[in-house]
């Protein structure tokens, strides 16, 4: 773990839950997603990040200071989600220190929620998910629910440093990514990316609701969009579209 | 020989302050560092987003909460669009949880500079789930013939 970040645990961490990731990202799908897991499933905060990495930075909530940074949780599930666009220059060491926590805490599987931006976002009937993962036998478990692989391309963002750290050590990972708007944020590919994490791990929850609030989502999630969408243009986000020369 | 108008030192000066203004708006717009809420006009900004493509600059705005008949494009000049829309129902600060601004905000309103010279008076619209689209076709200002 980073010595310049830390996490502070504020009840007992459960072993063997699945840990997932809810970052800023193209379409907040993350963020949405995990955010309605949290008032869903009516999970608390068990753990935040502190770093003297991260902007001087509180969110207040019922006028009570919080970092942006935090990890809300129940005896199976723990949500690693930020409420701030994280710094292009400092990713690397927010996310290793949340893999390598996790990891000391045994849990099963990681999963970041993520979206891949389509055109004519708008016009689109359906919205497809696609997975990538650490492992071959975790890309054999997507493969088994039906989720469609993500074959070939580039990976930007949070998920790509997840799916680096942990094919290193055979750590089975996997990142859902729910097509999706690339520069506003979308509920709807939210409540797709849901659905194919209830398959995965039967964490299920209604997404009725989330889709009902869509509007007031889009309206209250504008001004962390605008944030996002300058860090994503610091990580290069756009390489995203680029075809990979192939080396086998 | 060419006749150039010559300009005065007023001019030069007017010129300037108006690129600086320009300039100021497009840093403004870059970092996002002004408030996206305006309780003076009552406006929200929404997200924008301008693609250039080959043929035409496509320009979407994300427009929660819009009532798709109170929708209004508006040419401002030869490149910028103001895209206004009333909403649905009227938000407060305090909606959101917010305590310490005041305000209650009714329409959403953004400008768009276009990039690059287009049609502006053929610009085609449609709004589909909350997102306007506006297609404005590209002017062939700088053909380069191919010997």
């Amino acid at each position: 773990m980073s010595e310049d970040v830390k996490i502070i645990e504020k009840k007992k961490i459960p072993w063997d839950a699945t840990m997932v990731f809810g970052f800023p990202d193209v379409g907040l799908v993350g963020v949405i997603a995990t955010s309605h897991l949290i008032s869903e499933l009516d999970l608390a905060e068990v753990a935040y990040l502190d770093s003297k990495l991260l902007p001087p930075l509180i969110v207040l909530h019922e006028g009570l200071p919080h970092s942006p940074i935090r990890i809300f949780g129940d005896n199976d599930l723990l949500l690693a989600v930020s409420e701030t666009a994280i710094p292009a220059d400092i990713i690397h060491p927010i996310m290793n220190s949340l893999i390598d926590w996790g990891k000391n805490k045994k849990v099963k599987m990681m999963i970041s929620l993520s979206g891949v931006p389509i055109q004519d976002r708008q016009n689109a009937q359906e919205l497809k998910v696609f997975a990538a993962a650490s492992t071959p036998e975790t890309l054999k478990t997507v493969h088994e629910e039906g989720i469609e692989v993500l074959m070939e391309g580039y990976m930007v963002g949070p998920q790509a440093i997840m799916l680096q750290n942990c094919a290193k050590t055979d750590f089975p990972a996997l990142t859902l990514l729910a097509q999706c708007f690339v520069n506003y944020p979308d509920p709807e590919a939210a409540a797709e990316v849901l659905k194919s994490l209830a398959s995965i791990t039967k964490v299920r929850v209604d997404v009725s609701k989330l889709l009902e609030k869509g509007e007031e989502i889009r309206l209250r999630a504008r001004d962390i969009m605008k944030r996002t969408q300058q860090e994503m243009t610091k990580m290069k986000k756009a390489q995203e579209y680029d075809i990979p020369v192939y080396v086998s | 020989m060419s006749t150039r108008k010559k300009r005065s030192i007023f001019d030069i000066m007017d010129e300037y302050f108006e690129d600086l203004e320009e300039w100021t708006e497009e840093l403004e717009e870059r970092f996002g560092e002004k408030p996206s809420w305006n309780p003076k006009n009552c406006t929200i900004e929404p997200l924008r987003d301008i693609t250039v493509t080959p043929t035409e600059v496509i320009v979407t705005v994300d427009l929660p909460y819009a009532q798709e008949k109170t929708v209004k494009v508006t040419p401002l000049d030869k490149n910028t669009i103001e895209v206004s829309a009333k909403m649905k129902k009227k938000m407060k600060y305090g909606d959101f949880g917010i305590t310490h601004y005041k305000g209650e905000f009714h329409t959403l309103q953004c400008r768009a500079r276009v990039p690059v010279p287009v049609h502006i008076q053929k610009m085609k619209t449609s709004f589909r789930k909350g997102v306007l689209e506006i297609r404005l076709p590209r002017k062939d200002e700088h053909e380069i013939p191919v010997e």
